[in-house]
């Protein structure tokens, strides 16, 4: 038995808008979430930019689980709009980054200061556990069926919405809340990404900095937030009347089996992935109307999946619109498939695809059609959404728009 | 979830292995200077994954048709890197995040990044044993092994892919992730902690012993149930393994790699085991090892 599978709730927290229609109207006009690094003084590192959740209020010591609740409450207040949760015992399905490790902790028990006593000190003391997160939203929110933590780094949101697709297509599970958080910008993540060099320098012009697919790239500009989508089988949303924004129709999932920061230079798994998605999806390449790319704005990434591309679309490939969401707010590592995931549905939705702005310098290795500087009024029926990790995961969803 | 998942499933085990503590990865390099990036957790992976596939009477590569599936335990950085850079960051007793910027950033190993991430060991499994096939990576208990043993098992029976190499890896004699264990309640003593690493491998039964492999296991019954709790509020744990009927648990906390460990230490019989976990999993399997 397969069962088709809608998507009836969306809730964001991100660094150019905290509601799915703030994130949206922020994504069309090409805004920027990229600026100085306030979270923390990051002195003299080299890189003191991201794109920073803007936040009034409190929020948790690992700032992903506040964005994760968040998102979470925004995508059930959706999907429950008409006036019923989906049917069943709903699962959780969440792609995560690190555990927080505090440097200030670690001083402060150098100095001898002994574990806390109470639970809630003690949990987030040194290290906070990432697992907190699915604890929490499963608590939260009711969530009986068994949850999936995904781990798979910059690929894990695009992991947890495939690898809950399959579950309830299989009828493994009924309905799952499906997503992913992260949140690096803090002294260790920041000066990690830095060491090696993977995160952009441009620190006078921090709008401007995260430049995919453009000549000047110089690296990906570290973000942070969550998204979250309620799953759920097509014929139950149908019957109980929610709104059904998109499906969900394949997946693909590949190693790269090459290099621990470096992409396969033919691009293998980054094909592999998409084109087994599409072939889960029962979809010809000819029906792909756009594609959401990684799009890190990596000296590495980029070339290699537009050759990638055009290795799976071969001359189509320059007539399909390739926009890069990082471009406005960064890379969001293990939220980062989901968040787009999320960009794309909207883009369905209202017939437009996002801009990839600061693409303002062609790169002869990058010579597709990425939208450049403003979104593009274009239908579409069917969206590819990739994400790619450092240590070769690939992943790749098909997602097809609710009347196609 | 129950029994239903794996009935009409023909799913055999192949090839099992466990690595507890002490290991050596070098025979098992595909790639000799990658072995520069590995932490332990990538080490006990890559030997434990490449001699259940040796198990199997399998080889690399092992290309497109092979998944991987494993849960990895909590993140272990390591002692000697967190004080280096403290060291350096420290003004008087507190940390400074001037100093941290103008001293401790140069001392970072940037290969620190690599060898704590948790899908590294992945990495290093997939580049050794070249596993181009689709993935699910957890973590970090047994709740999350079951999890993607149930992935292996879904994606074998549906024939997106023929083999599944699927396991658990834990560094656990590590200063952060016994202070994780310190704090629970009740806590666990850091000298039951454990470096383990396990894998087995799943194929279709049929497929199996056409291409000449013998069965050593299969999956009679299973278990998979969760109810959300408290995180840290002391739900009590409890983990059984009993062959034939008889307790075999041991003292040792191993994490995510129990059950494969001792799929891969049991001899013959039934095997069954049965977990209560701190995250409100409770899981059980029975196994005929033959």
């Amino acid at each position: 038995m397969s069962y088709r599978v809608a998507v009836t709730g969306m809730g964001v927290v991100s660094p150019i808008g905290r509601t799915s229609d703030s994130f949206r109207d922020a994504l069309f006009a090409g805004r920027s979430g990229i600026g100085p690094i306030t979270t923390f003084d990051p002195a003299t590192l080299p890189t003191r930019i991201a794109a920073e959740v803007k936040w009034d209020g409190e929020l948790m010591r690992d700032r992903k689980i506040s964005f994760v609740l968040d998102a979470a409450a925004q995508a059930m207040n959706e999907a429950t709009r008409a006036g019923t949760r989906p049917s069943g015992d709903g699962g959780l399905s969440l792609g995560l980054g690190l555990e927080l490790f505090s440097m200030d902790d670690l001083a402060a028990k150098r100095r001898g200061r002994p574990v806390p006593d109470g639970i809630a000190d003690r949990a987030i003391y040194l290290q906070t556990p990432s697992d907190l997160c699915v604890s929490m939203v499963a608590g939260r929110f009711e969530l009986r069926a068994p949850p999936v933590t995904h781990v798979s780094a910059c690929a894990a949101g695009t992991d947890a919405i495939g690898s809950a697709f399959r579950m309830i297509a299989s009828g493994r599970r009924r309905w799952m809340m499906a997503g992913g958080a992260d949140s690096m910008i803090n002294p260790l993540g920041v000066a990690g990404f830095c060491s090696i060099g993977a995160t952009s320098t441009a620190n006078d012009d921090p709008p401007r900095a995260s430049r995919p697919f453009d000549l000047r790239r110089s690296g990906f500009v570290l973000g942070e937030g969550a998204g979250v989508l309620i799953l759920e089988r097509l014929e139950d949303a149908r019957a109980r009347r929610a709104e059904v924004h998109a499906e969900v129709c394949g997946y693909g999932a590949s190693f790269d089996a090459h290099g621990i920061s470096e992409p396969h230079p033919d691009g293998r798994g980054a094909f592999q992935a998409m084109s087994r998605a599409l072939s889960e999806a029962q979809v010809d390449p000819d029906r792909i109307d756009c594609i959401n790319a990684h799009g890190t704005a990596t000296p590495k990434n980029d070339p290699v999946e537009t050759l990638a591309i055009k290795r799976l679309f071969g001359r189509r490939a320059y007539d399909i619109p390739v926009c890069a969401t990082k471009s406005m707010i960064g890379h969001l590592i293990a939220a980062a498939g989901a968040v787009e995931a999320i960009a794309a549905i909207a883009g369905m939705k209202a017939g437009i695809v996002p801009p990839t702005i600061n693409l303002d310098y062609r790169d002869p290795a990058c010579d597709l059609d990425y939208v450049p500087h403003t979104a593009r009024n274009h239908p579409q029926r069917f969206v590819l959404s990739n994400s790619f990790a450092f240590g070769g995961q690939n992943a790749s969803l098909v997602l097809r728009a609710a009347d196609a | 979830m129950s029994d239903a998942f794996i009935q009409g499933t023909d799913v055999a085990v192949t090839g099992m292995a466990a690595v507890c503590g002490a290991y050596d990865v070098g025979p098992y390099l595909r790639i000799r200077k990658m072995g520069k990036f590995m932490g332990k957790q990538d080490g006990l992976a890559v030997v434990a994954g490449a001699r259940a596939v040796q198990a199997a009477g399998l080889a690399s590569p092992l290309g497109e048709r092979c998944g991987l599936y494993a849960a990895v335990g909590y993140i272990p950085f390591e002692a000697g890197d967190i004080n280096r850079l403290i060291d350096a960051s420290l003004d008087g007793d507190d940390f400074s995040m001037q100093r941290f910027a103008a001293n401790a950033f140069g001392a970072i190993n940037p290969l620190l990044t690599f060898r704590v991430l948790p899908n590294m060991p992945a990495f290093h499994v997939s580049l050794n044993l070249d596993i181009q096939g689709p993935y699910e990576v957890s973590y970090p208990g047994i709740g999350q092994f079951y999890t993607v043993l149930e992935g292996a098992i879904a994606a074998i029976t549906s024939g997106i892919i023929d083999v599944a190499l699927v396991g658990a890896v834990a560094d656990q004699r590590n200063f952060l992730v016994e202070h994780h264990f310190s704090r629970l309640t009740p806590p666990v003593e850091p000298a039951r902690l454990a470096d383990a690493a396990a894998f087995i491998v799943l194929e279709r039964r049929a497929e199996a012993v056409a291409r000449g492999a013998t069965p050593h296991a299969r999956l009679v019954d299973w278990r998979l149930d969760y109810s959300p709790v408290e995180p840290f509020a002391g739900r009590t744990p409890s983990e059984c393994l009993a062959r034939d009927g008889v307790c075999v648990t041991g003292i040792r906390e191993l994490g995510p790699a129990s059950l494969g460990v001792a799929l891969a230490e049991t001899g013959r019989g039934r095997l069954t085991h049965r977990a209560r976990t701190r995250d409100g999993f409770t899981v059980s399997s029975t196994w005929e090892v033959t």
